[in-house]
């Protein structure tokens, strides 16, 4: 059941052992549930634990927790200066001038985690083209930008049921 | 029976004198993802943010001034903090252990309190999260994937239904659908009815009827709202004494003691332990902590 959450690791060049048994699939999510957690688990949930990613075309999303777990380990990562932190975060490209660090591969098509100087993963991209190069950059797949332009699609909070 | 006039001299029957509120936007920490609180705080500030601590929250912090959105910062986005009205954030503080158990948050979305909730709870047990609105959902799951929450499963389930997760509970969190007050709503006045307000009461007591036998032996419950109106507040509290056999223990927090003389009628004096805040400093609250009395 885990062959997509795996193929989607070993494009980072990462790999986390996942415990399978813990692994719930609703539809196309995947999400891995504690312990404690499964034992009030129902089939028909809307969430539950830590969202891992989704089928989407038959290709793999990955949900920004698995992302933070990957950037814990041995994995393909770029540390970027603030102001490509901030760009990145708004959905813009990492060019090579704003790459404090690159851990692992940087070859052309190579998938890297994208960190802030605090370690913390902002999202993920491709390589497009050699990061020894001059004009390299790292296309933008996923950011955790991602959470406010999801949410003009949900309702605002309110104080009504 | 409804407008401004109509529910401040109610308020002003209740002890209160009506005042306008400016509320200043409150975050609270998430101390399970911050490895050095005063770390985040020096990164908030060099961002341009000036905070001073909510002297009545051990995680809250008032944004006095801000050059960024506090909901588009990379701390924010990395679930570092959470924005948070201050009084909100007294209810889930209010358990007295959370830890390890099996948590019901019986009307959780859009998730402030869920997250804070898991955050109390250091990622331990689990919590069970309902709402009825599944696009409400979408905006609580994804509070809850920001937050890196890891011990909650949320149901699409009206919580009058609870019994289907067929589990008792240790702790219960009832932040009930209310009518909401003014200082959050600035058309509040001109939209509410008394009417509104006894629906909101009647729904509230329903719920109540239903999670109480979902509560385990020496179990808690917490029940808030947002409403100032006593019928949503004091008068259930007083039903419930009466109705399903609970008591209200004595909490320690900011705000006032509950009222026990509503309108002419006297409630049973235990409903002084819950507590009122009035619109000031934050939004207009109501909260208390309810057990199962021995003999219920």
């Amino acid at each position: 059941m885990i062959k997509p959450i795996d193929d989607f690791m070993r494009l980072f060049g990462a790999s986390i052992s996942l415990d399978e048994s813990l692994i719930v699939k609703k539809k196309n999510r995947y999400f891995l549930l504690g312990t404690s957690l499964k034992k009030v688990t129902l089939e028909d949930f809307f969430y539950a634990g830590t969202y891992l990613g989704k089928i989407k075309n038959g290709k793999f999303f990955p949900g920004f927790e698995l992302l933070r777990m990957m950037s814990e380990k041995r994995a393909n990562k770029v540390v970027v200066n603030k102001k490509t932190e901030w760009l990145f975060i708004c959905g813009r490209d990492v060019f090579k001038r704003g790459i404090v660090n690159a851990i692992g591969l940087g070859r052309k098509g190579d998938h890297v985690l994208v960190l802030n100087g605090y370690g913390e993963c902002l999202g993920f991209g491709r390589v497009i083209s050699d990061l020894d190069k001059e004009g390299a950059f790292i296309k933008n797949i996923s950011d955790i930008g991602d959470f406010l332009r999801r949410e003009p699609r949900t309702p605002k909070s309110s104080t009504l049921y | 029976m409804s407008g401004r006039e109509f529910f401040t001299e109610r308020y002003r029957r209740l002890g209160w004198e009506y005042q306008t509120v400016e509320l200043k936007q409150t975050i609270r920490i998430n101390a399970a993802n911050v490895k050095k609180r005063l770390g985040l705080i020096k990164r908030l500030q060099n961002l341009g943010m000036v905070l001073t601590k909510v002297p009545f929250l051990e995680n809250g912090f008032w944004v006095e001034q801000s050059r960024f959105s506090a909901g588009a910062t990379t701390e924010y986005l990395s679930g570092l903090y959470s924005i948070q009205e201050a009084a909100a954030q007294v209810p889930a503080t209010l358990f007295t252990e959370l830890k390890d158990k099996v948590v019901l948050d019986a009307c959780a979305a859009p998730g402030g309190k869920t997250t804070q909730l898991a955050d109390l709870m250091q990622n331990t047990g689990a919590i069970a999260a309902l709402d009825i609105n599944r696009q409400r959902l979408t905006a609580l799951s994804n509070h809850l994937e920001r937050c890196r929450v890891k011990n909650t499963i949320v149901h699409q389930l009206d919580a009058r239904r609870v019994s289907r997760l067929k589990t008792g509970f240790d702790r219960i969190l009832l932040d009930m659908p209310c009518s909401g007050n003014f200082a959050t709503d600035r058309n509040w006045f001109k939209r509410r009815t008394i009417k509104d307000v006894e629906i909101n009461a009647a729904l509230q007591r329903e719920i109540l009827t239903e999670t109480v036998k979902m509560l385990e032996h020496n179990g808690e419950i917490i029940y808030s709202t947002c409403s100032l109106e006593p019928e949503e507040n004091e008068l259930n509290v007083d039903w419930a004494i009466k109705s399903l056999g609970m008591r209200v223990e004595e909490i320690s927090c900011y705000g006032q003691e509950g009222l026990t003389e509503v309108f002419g009628k006297n409630l049973e004096e235990s409903v002084g332990n819950c507590v009122r805040i009035w619109p000031g400093q934050t939004q207009g609250f109501f909260v208390c902590k309810l057990r199962k009395s021995e003999s219920a």
